[in-house]
């Protein structure tokens, strides 16, 4: 077990490995997208109370969700460059910062559009909508931390700790909707009953939504994660050979 | 349960005509956010490659320079 | 696990676990700040002081709304089926804003008991289903797993 942990933790294998990956990942984008978008955009019943603005939520809340699931993977990303010095989880903790940044900014784009709506006020500051800010000052924060120190090692740990404190604001997004009286709704309780609140109808093509903004999260994190290891592995011998090999670029 | 919701071309671009700036504006910026990480990636491996070609042969020209010139 | 290893992640959690308290206990007493809402029932129970900028939330009661056409202004009672307010409001209702949906109203309580509103947010409840869903479940009267705001 220890072996196959530091054989992972080696960012050639890594590289060679998501090299096999990254076709079948796009495929499954794909799919799960167009089946997502389609289903979201022309199947989806209209909303008895919203209307057709229903289909925002088949935006917001994966992107939303997702943008939850950045942070403790780069506070567990943190822990392990702390602990074990492993160079592939720096580069992965690195990667996911801007682009839990884009997520989380996009949730709250989102959020925005659809509040401005439903609410009448494309702002308020509640306990969801302020947890959720700080979350992205907290991205912002990292990304600046690790520019604003110029030695590679002590950057990798300052953004480490502070990831591992900043997961603490996750939970506080995830329960403020119940810890507290919020503009925002509560998570819905899916049902399997078609006829009840929120039914197979509304909930299934989320799940397709969901998976598919997974997918692609995926697929993103991977390439920046090789483009940062071909970037510090330049002077190593394999990545010389990977440039002389790549001829059309 | 599978029924289209719309009956034509124009009706599905109008959303129901009251929020359709609201509705398109999602899908945009969705769209946009998806296009951005994806190329950006592309972009930044291909200047890195450009990069490394460029210093490898400049590395190999001046090599053969010092060659000559002994 | 080397144990400088062990040390060095027990130290990173014991860190972490101080921080993180640190934070949560300053969020936890930000959160008074945050625009949070009172209820009626905590307007009923004196938690709110006169004059003071503050956020009610409830429900819209049935048959309340009362709108007057010359001024464009609105008047309606906010309940949670405790307690009721009533508010005055004038200016543009949200779109949702209809009988037993729920509101957040902004502004302040004035001295005879009643809230002078200088904003009304609806606030949505967390049940997605189409109109013939609605019906149906209308027609069986089955409203089991339903908060308050989702009944009409």
């Amino acid at each position: 077990m220890w072996l196959w942990f530091a054989k992972l933790g080696s960012p050639r294998w890594f590289y060679e490995l998501s090299d096999k990956w990254l076709p079948w990942l796009y495929v499954s984008m794909l799919i799960l997208m167009s089946v997502g978008l389609f289903w979201a955009l022309l199947i989806v019943p209209e909303d008895y109370q919203q209307g057709q603005t229903i289909r925002i939520m088949y935006i917001h809340v994966p992107v939303a969700s997702i943008s939850l699931a950045c942070f403790p993977l780069m506070a567990v990303a943190g822990t392990i460059t702390l602990v074990w010095k492993m160079k592939l989880a720096d580069m992965v903790a690195q990667s996911v910062a801007p682009i839990g940044a884009w997520f989380t900014g996009l949730a709250l784009a989102t959020g925005a559009i659809w509040g401005d709506q439903i609410w009448g006020t494309w702002w308020a500051w509640d306990a969801r909508l302020t947890s959720l800010l700080i979350q992205f000052f907290l991205f912002i924060g990292v990304i600046a931390l690790r520019s604003a120190i110029d030695s590679p090692d002590a950057a990798a740990k300052a953004c480490a700790v502070l990831a591992i404190v900043g997961a603490i604001n996750v939970p506080i997004i995830k329960y403020s909707v119940e810890w507290w009286n919020t503009l925002h709704q509560p998570a819905s309780n899916f049902s399997i009953d078609p006829v009840a609140p929120n039914p197979p109808e509304v909930w299934v093509p989320l799940l397709v939504m969901i998976s598919a903004v997974y997918v692609f999260f995926a697929i993103a994190l991977i390439l920046r994660t090789r483009n940062e290891i071909l970037q510090r592995e330049r002077r190593s011998q394999w990545v010389i050979d990977l440039v002389t090999r790549e001829k059309n670029v | 349960m599978f029924e289209f919701q719309f009956s034509s071309l124009s009706e599905f671009l109008q959303m129901g005509g009251v929020y359709t700036f609201h509705i398109w504006a999602v899908y945009l910026l969705f769209a946009v956010f998806i296009s951005y990480n994806l190329l950006q990636p592309r972009m930044v491996r291909r200047h890195f490659l450009l990069e490394q070609k460029r210093r490898a042969a400049r590395d190999e020209e001046l090599s053969s320079k010092t060659k000559t010139q002994n | 696990m080397k144990p400088h290893r062990r040390k060095k992640l027990g130290i990173i959690i014991f860190i972490a676990a101080g921080l993180g308290t640190a934070i949560g206990l300053s969020l936890f007493a930000l959160s008074n700040n945050i625009d949070l809402f009172f209820t009626p029932t905590q307007v009923a129970a004196g938690e709110v002081t006169p004059g003071q900028r503050i956020r009610v939330g409830g429900m819209v009661k049935e048959g309340s709304v009362e709108h007057d056409q010359d001024i464009l202004e609105v008047s309606f009672i906010t309940t949670d089926y405790n307690h009721d307010v009533r508010v005055h409001y004038a200016g543009i209702l949200p779109d949702l804003f209809r009988e037993g949906q729920g509101i957040v109203a902004e502004g302040s309580m004035s001295p005879d008991g009643t809230f002078i509103a200088s904003r009304v947010l609806a606030k949505h409840d967390e049940n997605y289903m189409s109109v013939e869903v609605k019906a149906a479940l209308d027609a069986a009267g089955n409203t089991t797993g339903m908060p308050p705001g989702a009944m009409r």
